[in-house]
């Protein structure tokens, strides 16, 4: 497991790379891409919750409804 | 810029009872209408997907709800939707209410659809054109983005259901008197629908079953003549793809 890669490369404009230097200065972040990686983690827990949201419950009355059509 | 969808709405039903309908009568009188007549199949997921990925069917291959019997999610498209591309390039865009799942998908905008957008009761049915038309009032008056889409989906059920009655003349008022409240929110808008409609027996596909399981008789089938009217909008619309490619151009991104 030695030469397990942990990480790997992701292109992000250069503008792009600019205006976030600008923002993590002077803040506890120490790199865009510490910054990039704590707000693509957000992203990603937020969606996982938003996808908790849609319950079994819900997903079965969407099947009922398509049912009622016949779409299933 | 602003696009309205209404899904199934049908020059055949518009023409005929342009004197009920004041606001349809005064926009075709004053902007660019005409007819998308579809070459790729009048299947509404298939559609909308099109519209807004510039994806034909092949290769979006997002061709209904349901795909071997799962009810598909915006994770089964594997495609870029224009909400997609222009976010990357730091335009604001929203989407409200896009049927080319179910429920309908939103993009940086939460809605609760009535019915979870298939609305089946006729409160829901209008409900979901009273909900529809305050979001988006509601929408453009916080902080209007450079482009918002939202569509309007009951029509498609109403016409299904109700062909050739009255109920379906009077849900085109309702339609035309919420058309009337959004149409002047944007100086460049476009209306369009995904398909038309016609007589079951007459329609050129049938996309539900004559009788469903619950034993309604549906009167009304997709015909491939969808709607198209277009204020100060700077592309035509000849098929569904034409909308993203018209935006992207538009919105000159890539």
């Amino acid at each position: 497991m030695k030469n397990e890669k942990r990480y790997t490369t992701i292109s992000i404009p250069v503008q792009l790379n600019e205006k976030l230097k600008e923002k993590i200065s002077g803040t506890g972040f120490h790199s865009v891409s510490s910054y990039v990686i704590y707000v693509l983690r957000q992203l990603v827990s937020s969606s996982y919750e938003e996808k908790k949201g849609f319950t079994k419950e819900d997903e079965k009355r969407v099947r009922d409804r398509l049912k009622n059509l016949d779409y299933l | 810029m602003f696009i309205i969808g209404l899904d199934g709405a049908t020059w055949d039903i518009i023409k005929p009872n342009i004197d009920k309908l004041p606001t349809f009568k005064k926009i075709l009188s004053q902007h660019d209408n005409y007819t998308i007549s579809l070459q790729q199949k009048p299947w509404s997921a298939s559609v909308w997907c099109s519209m807004f990925s510039g994806k034909l069917p092949e290769e979006h291959n997002h061709l209904d709800f349901v795909k071997d019997g799962e009810v598909q999610t915006r994770n089964d498209v594997k495609v870029d939707f224009i909400w997609d591309i222009l976010s990357r390039n730091n335009i604001s865009v929203k989407a409200l209410n896009i049927p080319f799942i179910v429920p309908p998908y939103n993009y940086n905008i939460y809605f609760n659809p009535p019915g979870y957008g298939v609305p089946l009761t006729q409160e829901e049915l209008n409900t979901e054109i009273t909900e529809i038309t305050n979001k988006i009032v509601s929408v453009t008056g916080d902080s209007k983005p450079e482009l918002f889409i939202a569509v309007y989906t009951a029509l498609d059920k109403m016409s299904h259901l109700h062909w050739g009655g009255e109920s379906l003349i009077d849900y085109y008022i309702k339609i035309d008197k919420a058309v009337n409240k959004i149409f002047e929110l944007d100086e460049k808008v476009l209306i369009l629908s995904d398909h038309g409609f016609t007589d079951y027996d007459k329609a050129p596909v049938q996309t539900l079953p004559k009788i469903t399981s619950t034993g309604n008789e549906l009167k009304g089938d997709h015909h491939p003549d969808a709607i198209a009217i277009a204020k100060n909008i700077p592309f035509k619309v000849n098929q569904p793809i034409d909308v993203f490619n018209g935006l992207i151009s538009y919105f000159n991104v890539k």
